[in-house]
């Protein structure tokens, strides 16, 4: 039996946070900005589900280790 | 037709095994050649360390030998244990002799077997709470404090007693009265009595002891220790402490006038007192319901961390407090795994005063959702409570709590317990996987709305550029 | 800076870097909003940061105490909930009288963050309720300004909204009172309204009566609405404004509005039997008739019709008040209560009802206050108001009235700062942005569609000198400010918007920001001391107290001793039984005897006094004695007289210049009882400057229970019956006199003969008669 660390070091959580969190809002503002802009005809749902999922991704990763870096031990 | 014999067999085994009452005789082989008692009542426990001289008359070698606790105290001890000359511990198994009910018997196992016409010497740890009563019961703030002891003048044993010597420490000049039989003397905070000889089995004369006794008399009443563990690299540790001083009861007013001029007053209260914490304890916080408790200094030394606790108020006799004390730590500290299979070593009740009673324990620990096969094992008898759930941030299950209780703890009930439980490594994604599912179903929500149409009727298209 | 009108002009020569700018906009807004948000959320922070998530003050625990309630035994129980635990022996409805919009909003987000699993205690919800919303208020104010006038103002509004500090003293974290949610439901209502009249259709004006609703369940203040929306309705008439919309409008939000708001148990009939909202109705009566003349004007469209509709109009709004001032004098309507009516009679509370007078909040106005609560607002606000006034429409009129009402109100009492201070944020955010729009404006100078390299020097002023011949249109005249003008009064304008943030932030930070239940001092060396004491005395009130025990304090502290210490109180910041309060003002006023029978009366275990003398802190019981003297004086004056604690030269004193009555009266031995330390000399008053007067002196019915570190509570309990009625007898006379008595009795006489010898006469039969 080996001691137990944990799979990614704590003192990376800010750093991790600070560039997923980062990305997710910029693929947010982007999806934001594309469906105030098109119009009916114009949308395209394969781009807008993509966009989503990859905002959603990084948002999602961002705020588990915001959790974490705050000290909320989830 | 084997395999049911055995099977059969095996049953009975279990059937006599699980009777769940030893029964023992006592040898008349035994003999205690010398027993050196030193009764500490100094502070709030009684603690009676005994070194006793095992002599073997008979003929055949003896393994073990029974340990015996009066009925009167048999309430009172929280704590027994026996070490041999190396230091090591022996095993205490509970056990009972005909004709003797109202007697507490252990068996003590020793190591090697002490041969015919040998001696042997183990030394004997027992803690008693609530044996020193307050005598008189109510004293006012000026007032010391003055307790009464009530024990057994010889060593209590089912063996015959050679020679056996008693010293009593009470720390203080202040005895009001004390059992007298001859010899004894008093010195300068003991009373030793002794030696006596030739003392027969389960003899028991009063000693009692009428003495000053201003050490801090907390009783903590309940205390819930509370272990969530993460996989995420920390353990977080809460404990909510209900404490009492239960020393004599404060009687007439309390002058804050009198408690800040005389720096001797209140002798018997409690203003402070020292925690020590695990050495890698951080994020520490100290609270009750009304918010945080800033009466508190915390002092990081090399292998433990030491906290100052101030309650909210002075502890007068009869008051009580209560507090939420928690902090993390690493889980490299206390977590081991290989695998998929974890184990977790972590005190069963930590220290939260030096001396400290605890009326009731309930630890409480709480494991990452998915985890199976938990089994615990703890090196005390303890009663174990039914598991439940317990919901917390990113859960959907829940999360596996395992509880245990026990009654009338002290500081040598701090050890260590031993938790295996499987949890899949890969079951750790669910947690940021439920975050992002959750975001894609608000954007999903926004790519619908913007596909709906809500106008009653159609409204005419103006032609713009 | 957020950015101002966001319409290029037409012919701009340069094309922006994206293409969608309709799209880029509201990026702007958006990402503008949410940063205002972040900037009222984080400068509301400042208590939680410098000592710890808690509730602050007095009336917030009171709120926090029964959304605990609600969160744990559901919301039934709280609507049905008989709080036996204060006012003791008279309880307190507390579903009945209390306005449940702050504590469903709490308890519904806890229910939604527990069902998510997301464990958030319901303190921590409620300290953080109002900075959560006032980012809401801000793009609510966001939403009215941009209805007002454009979407730049309401970007300025927004953000002055944010950080306002006459709005965030009401709303900094921890401060968990109506307030919080009220202004934004003000604002929301607002926007609604003007969407409804602006639109006239039915949906808006639904949204509207819906969103009075959450108004009139969060805030007393929802009297205010339904007075401008009438008032506006009204003025509009006057004007010769009516319209389609409006009528729509107003009685599909009037209507529904009505039976919204009788719903909340609190406010039940009132709307139909209070002259507070008659004007709602009679408005409602007189856009009746002023409709049904509109419509048989319009069958008939001639010309005398007009002044027939005229004198009718007059007619109607002249039955429908004196239908009003006949339903008051009859009794039908009740007429205005106390704390509505010393609004317009401000001398009346200080005579007739002195609990309202004595709350600090409910003094005048000062002058500097305005100032310090909105600082350069408060210069630019009549610009607005003057450009809303100058270009009118149906909106800008509803403005105009908010405006001058709430200067109104502002004036009369320092908590009604609150209601002035949306509309400065409004009108100043019009103002800011028609200045930013004038500088920052580009000209719209033909361009010569050959020479395009020519096009650069039309926004280059000093280069105009050279090349004057040859501009065709150069203006002469100022159709537009110099370059150098225009940069100056910008830059000018941004310092002052940063010294109006500045200001802000350390207002917030310096005044508004205390919690009122810890205390810090800081030495000389910047070290700070926290003084706990209040919790400290609740600890030990909640700890060694029997579960039962009632506990006697001055009404502000009942909310406090309730939540915290959990007790029972006899009166607490409610005040809604005056004698009740007369009761124990008396009592605190009386001498020991005379105190020790009125707490036996309302069977009181332990006295709380607040005591500042050893610190220095100035809020403490003494301070506010004669507020206590005078309420008790109101009921009793027999018994209690206010001129018996003031020195014959008519000072408060309590030296050993003070009055005999102050000297022996419960609260002043109670406060310097055993006092005898504080400094040099020792029993020095350090908030009075002086040492009392009466010192020494030994309590008879109370005993010390406990008192604080640093001497600020001081618990008494009260004795009973038994404990000092039997009289002392000192050990030597600890005797039970037997008499030697011999007895007297000799052999003769011992068996008790009489003592003469008497005759027997033995008498005669009576024989029986048949």
């Amino acid at each position: 039996m080996v001691r137990y660390t944990s799979p990614i070091n704590p003192a990376v959580f800010p750093h991790l946070t600070l560039l997923l969190l980062g990305i997710g809002i910029f693929f947010t503002a982007w999806f934001f900005v594309y469906e105030v802009t098109s119009t009916k005809a114009s949308r395209d749902l394969f781009k807008e589900l993509l966009l989503s999922l990859v905002a959603a991704l990084f948002s999602g990763f961002g705020i588990l280790f915001l959790l974490l870096w705050v000290g909320i031990y989830v | 037709m084997a395999k049911i014999q055995y099977s059969f067999i095996f049953f009975l085994y279990i059937i006599i095994k699980c009777n769940g009452v030893n029964v023992d005789i006592i040898s008349s082989d035994l003999k205690l050649k010398n027993v050196d008692r030193n009764i500490d009542i100094s502070s709030q426990l009684v603690k009676i360390t005994s070194k006793i001289t095992l002599e073997n008359t008979g003929r055949a070698p003896v393994k073990y030998f029974l340990y015996a606790a009066e009925s009167v105290t048999k309430d009172n001890l929280a704590f027994v244990g026996f070490k041999d000359n190396n230091n090591k511990d022996l095993r205490l198994v509970e056990t009972s002799v005909k004709g003797y009910d109202d007697v507490k018997f252990w068996r003590v196992e020793l190591k090697e077997a002490v041969n015919a016409a040998s001696t042997v010497v183990v030394m004997a740890e027992a803690v008693l709470t609530k044996a020193l009563l307050p005598y008189p019961t109510a004293i006012t703030q000026q007032e010391d404090q003055l307790v009464k002891f009530n024990g057994n003048l010889y060593f209590f044993s089912p063996y015959y007693v050679a020679s056996q010597k008693t010293t009593v420490i009470v720390n203080t000049k202040s005895v009001e009265s004390f059992t007298k039989v001859k010899p004894f003397s008093q010195q300068d905070g003991t009373i030793s009595y002794g030696p006596y000889s030739n003392i027969g089995p389960f003899t028991e004369k009063e000693l009692s002891i009428h003495y000053k006794n201003n050490s801090p008399f907390l009783t903590v009443t309940r205390i819930e220790r509370l272990i969530e563990v993460s996989h995420w690299g920390n353990i977080a540790v809460e404990e909510t402490i209900e404490i009492e001083h239960t020393g004599a009861k404060l009687k007439g007013p309390f002058s804050r006038y009198d408690y800040q001029q005389d720096h001797h007053s209140g002798p018997a209260s409690v203003r402070s007192y020292k925690t020590l914490l695990p050495a890698s304890a951080a994020d520490v916080y100290y609270r009750d319901t009304n918010g945080n408790i800033s009466t508190s200094n915390m002092k990081v030394k090399k292998d433990t961390v030491e906290l100052d606790l101030r309650p909210r108020y002075p502890l007068f006799g009869g008051w009580r407090t209560h507090y939420t004390l928690g902090y993390n730590v690493p889980s490299y500290e206390y977590l081991y795994h290989s695998g998929n299979e974890y184990l977790l070593k972590m005190r069963v009740i930590d220290h939260i005063f030096d001396d400290m009673q605890v009326d009731e324990l309930i630890t409480k620990i709480i494991l990452p959702e998915g985890s199976t096969n938990i089994k615990l094992n703890i090196p005390y008898p303890v009663s174990r409570l039914p598991d439940n759930l317990h919901y917390t941030y990113l859960d959907t299950k829940g999360r596996p709590v395992v509880s245990f209780t026990k009654r009338n703890v002290v500081e040598n009930h701090i050890q260590d317990f031993q938790l295996r439980y499987t949890f899949p490594r890969l079951l750790m994604l669910q947690e940021p996987l439920l975050v992002v599912g959750f975001l894609y179903m608000l954007f999903l929500c926004v790519i619908i709305y913007v596909r709906l149409d809500f106008s009653i009727h159609k409204a005419e298209h103006p032609h713009k550029d | 800076m957020p950015a101002s009108s966001v319409e290029k002009p037409l012919n701009s020569p340069n094309k922006g870097l994206f293409n969608n700018t309709a799209g880029f906009s509201t990026l702007i807004t958006v990402t503008v909003l949410l940063l205002a948000w972040l900037a009222g959320f984080a400068s509301r922070l400042f208590a939680v940061i410098r000592f710890e998530s808690i509730i602050h003050e007095f009336d917030p625990w009171f709120n926090y105490r029964s959304t605990a309630y609600m969160v744990q035994h559901g919301f039934y129980n709280f609507l049905n909930w008989f709080d036996e635990r204060a006012w003791y022996p008279l309880g307190r409805i507390v579903g009945g009288t209390v306005y449940p919009g702050l504590m469903i909003t709490s308890g519904t987000i806890h229910w939604i963050l527990h069902t998510l699993n997301i464990p958030i205690h319901i303190r921590d919800i409620c300290v953080f309720l109002a900075p959560v919303f006032s980012g809401l208020t801000a793009i609510a104010t966001y939403l009215l300004t941009s209805e007002l006038w454009s979407r730049g103002a309401g970007l300025f509004a927004a953000c002055f909204i944010a950080i306002v500090p006459g709005y965030s003293s009401r709303s900094v974290a921890g401060s968990y009172d109506n307030e919080g949610i009220a202004i934004f439901a003000l604002q929301f209502t607002y926007y609604l309204w003007l969407k409804s009249v602006k639109s006239g259709s039915v949906f808006w004006s639904v949204c509207t009566a819906l969103s009075y609703f959450y108004m009139v369940s969060a805030w007393g203040g929802y009297v205010f609405i339904i007075n401008l929306i009438p008032l506006h309705v009204f003025v509009l008439l006057i004007m010769g404004r009516f319209s389609q919309r409006l009528f729509v409008s107003y009685t599909v939000f009037y209507i529904i509005g009505l039976l919204l708001s009788m719903q909340i148990p609190f406010v039940g009939f009132q709307p139909i039997r209070t002259s507070e909202h008659m004007a709602a109705s009679g408005v409602f009566a007189l856009l009746m008739a002023i409709g049904a003349l509109k419509y048989l004007h319009s069958l008939n469209p001639k010309g005398q019709w007009k002044q027939l509709l005229i004198l009718g109009g007059l007619l109607a709004a002249a039955a429908v008040f004196i239908a009003v001032v006949l339903l008051t004098y009859m009794g039908v309507i009740a007429p205005w209560s106390g704390r509505f009516y010393s609004l317009w009679d401000t001398g009346y509370a200080k005579i007739h009802i002195p609990i309202i007078a004595s709350v600090s909040e409910h003094q005048p106005t000062t002058w500097s206050s305005f100032f310090f609560d909105l600082h350069v607002l408060v210069c630019t606000f009549p610009v607005g108001l003057w450009y809303c006034i100058k270009n009118i429409n149906d909106e800008r009129v509803f403005v105009a009235l908010y405006a001058l009402s709430a200067v109104y109100f502002a004036g009369v009492m320092v908590r009604l700062m609150l209601t002035l201070t949306p509309v400065v944020c409004v009108l100043a955010g019009i103002a800011f942005s028609i200045l930013l729009d004038l500088v920052l404006r580009e000209d719209e100078l033909p361009i010569p569609q050959t020479e395009s390299e020519e096009s650069k020097s039309l926004y280059d002023k000093a280069g105009k000198l050279k090349k004057r011949a040859h501009e065709p249109t150069l203006p002469t005249d100022n159709t537009g400010l110099g370059m150098n003008v225009r940069s100056g009064i910008l830059i000018a304008f941004m310092i002052l918007l940063m010294l109006f943030s500045v200001h802000c932030t350390w207002a917030t930070s310096n005044a508004y920001s205390s919690p009122s239940i810890v205390l810090a001092s800081y030495g000389n060396d910047g070290s700070r001391k926290i003084l706990d004491d209040f919790r400290e005395a609740y600890g030990w009130l909640s700890q060694n107290t029997a579960e039962d025990a009632r506990v006697m304090s001055w009404w502000d502290y009942g909310y406090q001793i309730a939540g915290m210490g959990n007790r029972t109180t006899l009166v607490d910041n409610n005040t809604w039984n005056n004698s009740h309060i007369a009761l124990v003002g008396k009592a605190m006023a009386s001498n020991e005897s005379a105190a020790y029978e009125i707490m036996t009366m309302l069977d009181v275990d332990y006295v709380l006094v607040i005591f500042g003398g050893a610190i220095g802190y100035s809020g403490d019981d003494i301070n506010k004695f004669i507020w206590m003297v005078r309420i008790a004086e109101g009921e009793h004056p027999k018994d209690i007289h206010e001129a018996d604690y003031f020195t014959e030269r008519g000072e408060y004193r309590v030296d050993s210049e003070a009055s005999k009555t102050m000297l022996n009266c419960l609260m002043y031995k109670l406060s310097y009882y055993r006092y005898d330390s504080g400094g040099s000399p020792p029993g020095y008053d350090r908030t009075r400057g002086a040492l009392p007067g009466n010192r020494g002196f030994k309590l008879t019915y109370l005993e010390e229970a406990y008192t604080t570190e640093h001497w600020l509570v001081r618990i008494y309990r009260v004795k009973k019956p038994d404990e000092f009625n039997r009289p002392r007898i000192p050990l030597a006379k600890r005797i039970i006199s037997t008499t030697n008595a011999v007895s007297k009795k000799t052999s003769k006489r011992r068996k008790g003969l009489l003592k003469n010898k008497p005759t027997l006469v033995k008498g005669k039969k009576v024989s029986r008669l048949e």
